[in-house]
Order: C-alpha cells, then sequence, then structure tokens
C-alpha cells in the first residue's frame, strides 16, 4: 500500500493508525461543545422553572406537610435517579446550612441486600413496594425521580403509596410518561426535554429548591409563600 | 443478463443453503442461541429483502440490519438546517433524491419545495456545481451525504470548483465514516454479534485493510460482500466457515468489484478535502466520536456551515419512533410500534422509513407488513 493512501487512510480512521489529530482544531471543537451544552442545560433550567414555578412551590408545601406533621419523607429512582434519591435524603438527613434541622428521610435504593432479594424473588417491579409496606406509614411522603416517568418499580410502589395515604410527589422528563399519566401523584413535576443528561440535571437543581423551599416553610410555619389577608393575618 | 443472471442462479442459491445448514451443525454458539451476523451497509439490507433471503435461512441464523443507510441515520436537526438553507431566497439546495422526504422537525425538503423553496434532485455533486456554473446569481447548496462510497465524489467536485473559480457552490457536508461506526457496534456493552457483512461499496474506496481491527481485536469474522442474492448467500457461507473453523479473518467475496488497496484517487482526494470532526450526531445512535467529516479551512469558501448562519439544533426523534432500536439491532422493524401503521414508505416518520435502504421501508416494501400483522398476532406483548 503506498505512502499516499496509508495516510488519507490514517486521516479518516486516526483509531486504527496510531496517530492523533490536530490538537488546536480538537480542543476549539470540545470548547464549542461544552458551551453548547452548558447552553442547553441553562435554557431547559429556565424553561422548566418558568413554567412550573408554582408547582414546585406546592410540592415544597406538600413535603413540608410531611414534615409538620412529623412524618418522613421516602425517596426512590432507578440508575441515575437512584443517585438523585439518595441526594435528596441526604439533603434532609445531613443539612449544609447552620440552623436548619435535619429531617427524616430514607433512601429506598441503599438496601442492595434488600434490592437483590426482592429483585431476584419477585420482581424488580417489587423492590420499592416491598420496602414502603414493611417501613412507611399513613402521613409519611414518597418522591420518586423517573426521567422517563415510565419506570414500573416506581409507578407500583407510588399505587401502593396511595394505598397507605402517604403524599406522592413525581419528577420525571420528557412527556412525564405513565408517572404523568397514573394518576397516582400529589404532585408531578415533568422535565420536558429528551435530553436524559439535561433532565437530570434539572432534576438537581429541583431537589436542591425543594430542600431550600421546605426548611423555609418550616421555619416560619407560614404554610404558604402567600400572606393570608385580612383581619388576624400574620406577618 | 451477463453479470446478473450468474449471480441469481435458484440452483447455485439451492446449495449454498445447504452448505449454510450444515456449516450451523458445526459451530457450538448455534445450540445455544441463533447466530447473529450484522449486515453494515443499506444496500445489503435491500436485497436480503428484496430476495427474501431471510427467509430462507435457517432459524439459527439470524440477519441484524446495520447503519450502513447514510440517509436513515441522519439527525432531524441536520435536515432542519438544510431546510433553512433551502428556505433562504437566493439559494438553490441540491440534493439527492431520497434525501428529499427525510422528514426534519418542521418539515422536510419536499415539503419546502412545496412552500416554495427551490430544491432540486440531483444524481451527482457535479450535476449540482452545473447548476452554479449556469446561475451564478444564485447560491447553489448540494446536502452532501453518505458514507466513504460517495465522499470522492464529493471531494472532486469541490477541487473542480476550485479549478474552474466557481464561488456560488457550496455543500452542507454530512458524510459519515462508517469504519467508527462499526467500532462503536463492537464496543457496546450488550454485543451478540458474530460476524459482520462488510459493505461492498465502500470498500472499492477504502480497501480492505481498515477493517483488519475487526478481526484481530475483537475476534469477529467480516466478509466483504457484495448485492446480488448468490453474492449475499455465499458471504454467509465464508462467515460461517470462519466460525465453524474457528477462524477470525477480513475476507473479500466481493472481488470482481472491490480492490484490497481501494481506490487511491478517491482516498488522496478525500484526505485533500475533508478533515474528521471530533463527532458527529447520528439518528438513533447518538455521537460518535471521529465518525463523521468536515471541509478543511482550505476550502471553506465550499463550506455552507461557514458561509451561511445555520439553526444547528439537536432535535429528537419522534417519541413513537424506534429507529434507534432498530438501527442498534434490538428489535426489528416488525416489532416497532408504528410500523405498517403511522409508519409507512408513503407517510414516514421515522428515518428507516424514508429510504428504500432503511430496513423498516426494505421490510414494508417486499412483504414484511404482513409478515409483522402474523407476527405480532402470535407474540401479542410486542403489540403493547
Amino acid at each position: 500500500m503506498s505512502a499516499d493512501r496509508d495516510g488519507a487512510l490514517a486521516s479518516l480512521y486516526p483509531f486504527l493508525y496510531g496517530t492523533r489529530k490536530d490538537e488546536a482544531k480538537d480542543n476549539a471543537a470540545l470548547l464549542h461543545s461544552v458551551a453548547e451544552k452548558a447552553a442547553h442545560s441553562i435554557a431547559v433550567k429556565q424553561v422548566f422553572f418558568e413554567a412550573n414555578k408554582e408547582a414546585v412551590v406546592a410540592a415544597a408545601q406538600g413535603i413540608a406537610e410531611v414534615y409538620r406533621r412529623q412524618g418522613r419523607m421516602f425517596a426512590m429512582g432507578n440508575g441515575g435517579s437512584s443517585c438523585d434519591a439518595a441526594h435528596f435524603a441526604v439533603e434532609f438527613l445531613h443539612p449544609i446550612t447552620a440552623g436548619r434541622p435535619a429531617l427524616s428521610a430514607i433512601n429506598l435504593t441503599a438496601d442492595a441486600a434488600m434490592m437483590s432479594a426482592v429483585g431476584n424473588d419477585v420482581g424488580f417491579a417489587h423492590v420499592f413496594v416491598r420496602q414502603l409496606i414493611s417501613l412507611a406509614r399513613r402521613g409519611d411522603g414518597l418522591i420518586g425521580f423517573s426521567t422517563s416517568g415510565n419506570s414500573a418499580n416506581l409507578i407500583a410502589a407510588f399505587a401502593k403509596a396511595r394505598e397507605l395515604g402517604m403524599a406522592t410527589i413525581g419528577v420525571a422528563g420528557m412527556d412525564g410518561g405513565e408517572m404523568g399519566r397514573a394518576g397516582l401523584l400529589d404532585h408531578c413535576l415533568v422535565v420536558k426535554t429528551d435530553s436524559i443528561h439535561r433532565i437530570q440535571e434539572t432534576h438537581v437543581t429541583l431537589y436542591h429548591i425543594l430542600w431550600d423551599l421546605v426548611h423555609t416553610l418550616l421555619a416560619d410555619d407560614r404554610g404558604a409563600l402567600a400572606v393570608p389577608a385580612g383581619p388576624g393575618a400574620r406577618r | 443478463m451477463k453479470y446478473v443472471d450468474e449471480f441469481r442462479d435458484p440452483k447455485k442459491a439451492d446449495r449454498l443453503l445447504r452448505e449454510i445448514r450444515g456449516l450451523v451443525e458445526q459451530i457450538p454458539v448455534c445450540r445455544a442461541r441463533p447466530l447473529q451476523i450484522m449486515e453494515v451497509c443499506g444496500g445489503h439490507t435491500h436485497a436480503i429483502f428484496k430476495w427474501g433471503l431471510e427467509g430462507l435461512l435457517p432459524d439459527r441464523v439470524e440477519l441484524v440490519h446495520g447503519p450502513g443507510c447514510p440517509v436513515c441515520v441522519l439527525p432531524m436537526g441536520r435536515v432542519d438546517d438544510c431546510v433553512a438553507l433551502a428556505e433562504h431566497p437566493n439559494v438553490i439546495l441540491a440534493t439527492f433524491g431520497d434525501a428529499i422526504r427525510v422528514p426534519g422537525s418542521r418539515k422536510s425538503l419536499l415539503q419546502a419545495k412545496a412552500d416554495g423553496a427551490d430544491v432540486r434532485i440531483v444524481y451527482s455533486p457535479l450535476d449540482a456545481l452545473k447548476i452554479a456554473r449556469d446561475q451564478p446569481d444564485k447560491e447553489v447548496v448540494f446536502f452532501a451525504l453518505g458514507f466513504e462510497t460517495t465522499m470522492p465524489s464529493t471531494a472532486f467536485t469541490v477541487l473542480q470548483a476550485e479549478r474552474e473559480g466557481i464561488r456560488n457552490f457550496s455543500l452542507l457536508c454530512n458524510h459519515i465514516t462508517i469504519i467508527a461506526t462499526i467500532k462503536a457496534i463492537l464496543d457496546s456493552p450488550e454485543l451478540t454479534l458474530d460476524g459482520f457483512l462488510g459493505p461492498g461499496h465502500v470498500s472499492v474506496v477504502i480497501g480492505t485493510a481498515p477493517y483488519g481491527f475487526i478481526a484481530e481485536h475483537y475476534k469477529k469474522p467480516i466478509v466483504v460482500a457484495g448485492f446480488e442474492p448468490l453474492d449475499i448467500l455465499q458471504s454467509i457461507v465464508m462467515v460461517l466457515r470462519q466460525l465453524a473453523e474457528g477462524r477470525c479473518a477480513v475476507e473479500n467475496q466481493y472481488r470482481r468489484v472491490v480492490p484490497e488497496p481501494g481506490n487511491g484517487p478517491g482516498l488522496a482526494a478525500i484526505a485533500r478535502v475533508f478533515e474528521l470532526r471530533e463527532f458527529f450526531e447520528w439518528r438513533g445512535l447518538g455521537s460518535i466520536d471521529h465518525s463523521g467529516v468536515r471541509v478543511r479551512d482550505a476550502y471553506a469558501r465550499f463550506d455552507a456551515e461557514s458561509r451561511f448562519s445555520l439553526p444547528g439544533l439537536k432535535i429528537a426523534d419522534p417519541k413513537a419512533c424506534q429507529c434507534g432500536e432498530v438501527l442498534k439491532g434490538v428489535i426489528k422493524p416488525w416489532q416497532c410500534k408504528v410500523f405498517g401503521g403511522a409508519c409507512t414508505p408513503e407517510t414516514p416518520l421515522g428515518a428507516l422509513m424514508v429510504s428504500s435502504e432503511g430496513a423498516c421501508a426494505a421490510y414494508h416494501n417486499y412483504g414484511g407488513a404482513h409478515l409483522a400483522e402474523r407476527r405480532r398476532a402470535a407474540s401479542p406483548e410486542v403489540a403493547a
């Protein structure tokens, strides 16, 4: 094979020929990609929070109500969303802001023995339901994260939570999927994009905001952000 | 017809099928599961359906239809860019015929043409250059797409335009490379493929050497195959023979067309005009590193992306579409929820139904819709 042909093939398939592309150009494309993805992430968040600010406050009120009646929050999700469930729980368990109390929150994805036992013996759709049956009680709350909104184990758990008299909050992406349609949620927050990364980035911002709002609501015990009007209204 | 009938002889096909059945008995993995062979090229997919080859193979040999149809893997955002260019008042947009119906998020090029855009079908990029030559007051943009097969003709057209000093010709470059794509498929965590039918047309340009890594590093046989029914059956025999003998090599069944070293002048033109993009977005497959090319800076005046401002948006495919799953071989075309219903060749939802080389269109056009109904009835959970 001629050197020219080899050179042409190496320029098309550098990974086969151990050659590297022009570093400056590579870097320029990567920098462009960083800016593009960051801008997309910001835009998705702006659109979501602008369209859902009342719903976010309402969800925070729902969680605050759980804590007012001495209940506990349970959190669940699959894959990257299981990390969000863990993150949600730790925000409440271990507040980073001085003067804010620790609040009870249980990550349902943490117990590997329970997850694998139920998954193996009964089926993965039951891994959260079985934990709720033994741990949850009336007045507790359940939050579930699913980028598609279609996770069968989350849907089953929300149905059980309804039966048990728990508050239910679903955090989804895309079109909300089955979580949005099943009528099992007190609050359903949907990040309407198809990019799973952008959905999850918005979910992180969302539960940070929820955590903040819940503490604010509990701190002044107003019950709502709006100050009731009329005689006797507190300030 | 000479050079055609020889490759469609039913008696020879019978002999090859007998050989396939015999080889299957000698391959241990066939006892546990069906053997999966991916035909990478859309031309092969089309031929397999046209000649009903899938139905002739034993159940233990399954053909997986790969991503080798460049129209099918074109992301919707790129179609939108092209429509935006076509709607520019001074632009004539020249495109291959099979790309004109690919749905964008707003409209296809065909719909843009119906709305008044000057969209013209060409058979070669040189036809687009002729339009530019004939209408110097207009900007002519060629919608360049295809694998390594069509890259040389686009590159030579750019070089020709440079030689002639034509200033009103440019291209929207969507050329992609098959080798990076095969590598991405091989790197998939759930890969169950046992071998490949290599793309015949691409190999005319690049030769057979670039496939070496498939056999050496991934230990999979690959046979560069022709497009007549006997070509395909013989290539399957060659893959099975390697598996039966415990070998992995690059073999060339299509020797009458594919020279081992490829096309030197074509490769040189590609290298002169194009350079690799760091990554390129594929419909259904996502971003694949080093899988697309762009026009080099030296030829930026022929690059529509440099000359025009384009929306450059990333648009998700319609949710009902399962083109991505079909492209990855996770499901068969008939298992898609919209196949033959909401998505037909007349009103395609997904890109795989647009081009005749798309697996869904090929399946639909050659009786696959009836087979889909039968199979759906037999396995109702698929239709759920």
